[in-house]
């Protein structure tokens, strides 16, 4: 039998190992946070908000048109993906519980889920752009509710799964039908669970580029008309970023500082509540 | 003391999933304004009899019946009988307290609401009502905007029944409403279903033998889905004819 001393060594060797690796990433991560912080928050003034760009080279000018396109295509994804998504959930859940359709469609989501973004922005080039000669709005918006559909459909199933059956047979019992007994009682209890799904979804792809390029793709003047190309925060840092002009680059890290930081207040957020409903 | 019918069960066989027969032959007649129990070793079926008076069985695909439970002359196993309808005249409670996340007004308030009544002052009266039937009004009429799944087990399961008797039903099943309570609590649920009987016919499933002695008009001994004895409760509790019977009831088995 080997000494206890050789078993401490190596207790001792596998939890540092691990406690190195743990620090190698944490190190990453607070590197591109503060990374982002230092460069991104002096570029952050109310200019930045309130203005469009500047000509090509020429100092000042904001990011209104990224911003404003950015919160278009998002709001519009959200209200493609997230009723579809919450809407399938509930049929995994409850209508096709326990049938193969339900858990194939369930597999098939998990796939979904990890689906390159870039593929997604190709598809919605294919069906969404082709056909119609010109990128838009709403293309982009279909490409980042395809990304939020499976995500927020999981998390529904899951949580209205964790409801307990009881409660739905008490609901019965007083006589509801199936869809008030989902509405009234099983949406209600499981409400804070598919909002936490929905947040997610949303952090997933408010960060997104790549579905953009092909679809939505860029715009230097400010539009709201969503029929049309449309600026997006993501793209815009792309381009910027890769631009020749300081200016550019400053309004890029900007641009990044704030995308990390609403991505981190949503993460922040959906954390809070599911500790709500752990509690 | 005149004993008037409510229901009575003929020839009921139950099967789940098509072929599992888990209740065989029942007969039993179930009295007007009185608590019959229905007792028995775990997986005797008590609760699968239970659940066909409110066809509660339905709600899960390949389920059958055969035979019939007749209410006011109707067989009620019928394919023809509206289950909403039923359901409001025969309410149930749960093992575990069934609370929606919701205020406990709208909790009572939730079946008189299925049924269409929007009626505000009709709402808070019956409401009202109902929670001083459960005997709970006095507990909890200052907080009635509280959610209810904030009140004690106990609370909850009178939430639970005065729920059920917010609709008024002409019957109230209860499947072992005090398994999941403490002593007291279940002292004052059971105090709760006596007064109760005066309103509504009352079934209960329980455990606890000493309960169904302590509450109950007749008593049910059921085992492996036969009804082996169903008679007075003080005659299955002293003299009961069958030899299974007086085996339970002595507790030398179950």
């Amino acid at each position: 039998m080997k000494g206890l001393g050789y078993r401490k060594f190596k207790n001792y060797f596998f939890s540092s190992l691990c406690t190195v690796m743990t620090l190698c990433g944490l190190f990453f991560l607070a590197f591109i946070l503060t990374d982002i912080i230092i460069h991104g928050i002096n570029g952050v003034n109310i200019e930045l908000f309130l203005k469009d760009p500047a000509p090509a080279g020429v100092e000042g000018g904001g990011l209104r048109n990224a911003f404003i396109g950015h919160l278009f295509i998002t709001f519009f994804a959200v209200i493609m993906g997230v009723p579809a998504g919450i809407l399938g959930g509930t049929f995994l859940a409850e209508y096709g519980r326990n049938s193969k359709f339900a858990k194939f469609i369930s597999i098939f989501a998990d796939i979904m889920v990890s689906v390159p973004a870039i593929i997604v922005g190709t598809f919605v080039y294919a069906i969404a752009v082709k056909p119609f000669g010109h990128f838009s709005g709403f293309a982009g918006s279909l490409a980042l509710a395809i990304i939020m559909f499976p995500i927020v459909l999981r998390t529904t199933e899951n949580m209205l799964s964790l409801i307990p059956w009881s409660l739905r047979e008490a609901a019965f019992a007083l006589g509801a039908p199936y869809y008030k007994v989902i509405f009234q009682v099983v949406y209600r209890g499981a409400k804070a669970g598919i909002l936490t799904g929905v947040l997610l979804s949303l952090a997933r792809v408010i960060g997104e580029a790549a579905p953009l390029l092909f679809t939505s793709f860029n715009n230097n003047f400010f539009s709201t008309d969503m029929k049309k190309p449309i600026a997006s925060l993501t793209v815009t840092i792309f381009q910027y970023a890769t631009g020749p002009y300081d200016t550019w680059h400053t309004q890029a890290w900007a641009a990044a500082f704030v995308i990390t930081m609403t991505i981190l207040a949503i993460t922040i957020t959906a954390r809070y509540i599911i500790r709500g409903i752990e509690k | 003391m005149k004993e008037t019918i409510e229901i009575e069960v003929k020839n009921l066989s139950f099967y789940y999933n098509g072929d599992i027969r888990a209740l065989k032959s029942i007969n039993l007649t179930v009295y007007k304004n009185l608590v019959t129990a229905l007792i028995g070793p775990s997986g005797c079926g008590k609760t699968t009899l239970l659940r066909c008076f409110n066809r509660m069985h339905d709600l899960y695909p390949k389920n059958r019946y055969e035979g019939e439970i007749i209410l006011n002359g109707k067989n009620i196993l019928s394919q023809e009988v509206d289950l909403i309808e039923l359901r409001s005249k025969i309410g149930m409670v749960f093992q575990k307290p069934t609370p929606f996340p919701m205020t406990i007004f709208d909790n009572i308030a939730y079946g008189l609401r299925l049924r269409g009544i929007k009626n505000k002052t009709e709402l808070k009266d019956r409401v009202e009502q109902a929670l001083k039937s459960a005997a709970l009004f006095d507990e909890v009429k200052d907080k009635l905007n509280v959610s209810a799944t904030e009140l004690s087990g106990g609370q909850q399961q009178r939430l639970v029944i005065a729920r059920a008797l917010a609709v008024e039903p002409e019957i109230l099943l209860f499947d072992e409403p005090t398994s999941a309570l403490d002593p007291i609590s279940t002292g004052k649920i059971e105090e709760l279903l006596t007064e109760l009987k005066k309103k509504v016919t009352i079934i209960i499933v329980t455990h606890n033998m000493q309960q169904a002695a302590r509450i109950s008009d007749w008593t049910g001994f059921m085992m492996l889905g036969e009804l082996i004895e169903y008679d007075r409760t003080e005659k299955i509790f002293t003299a009961p004819t069958k030899k299974l019977t007086e085996e339970y009831v002595t507790g030398r088995f179950g």
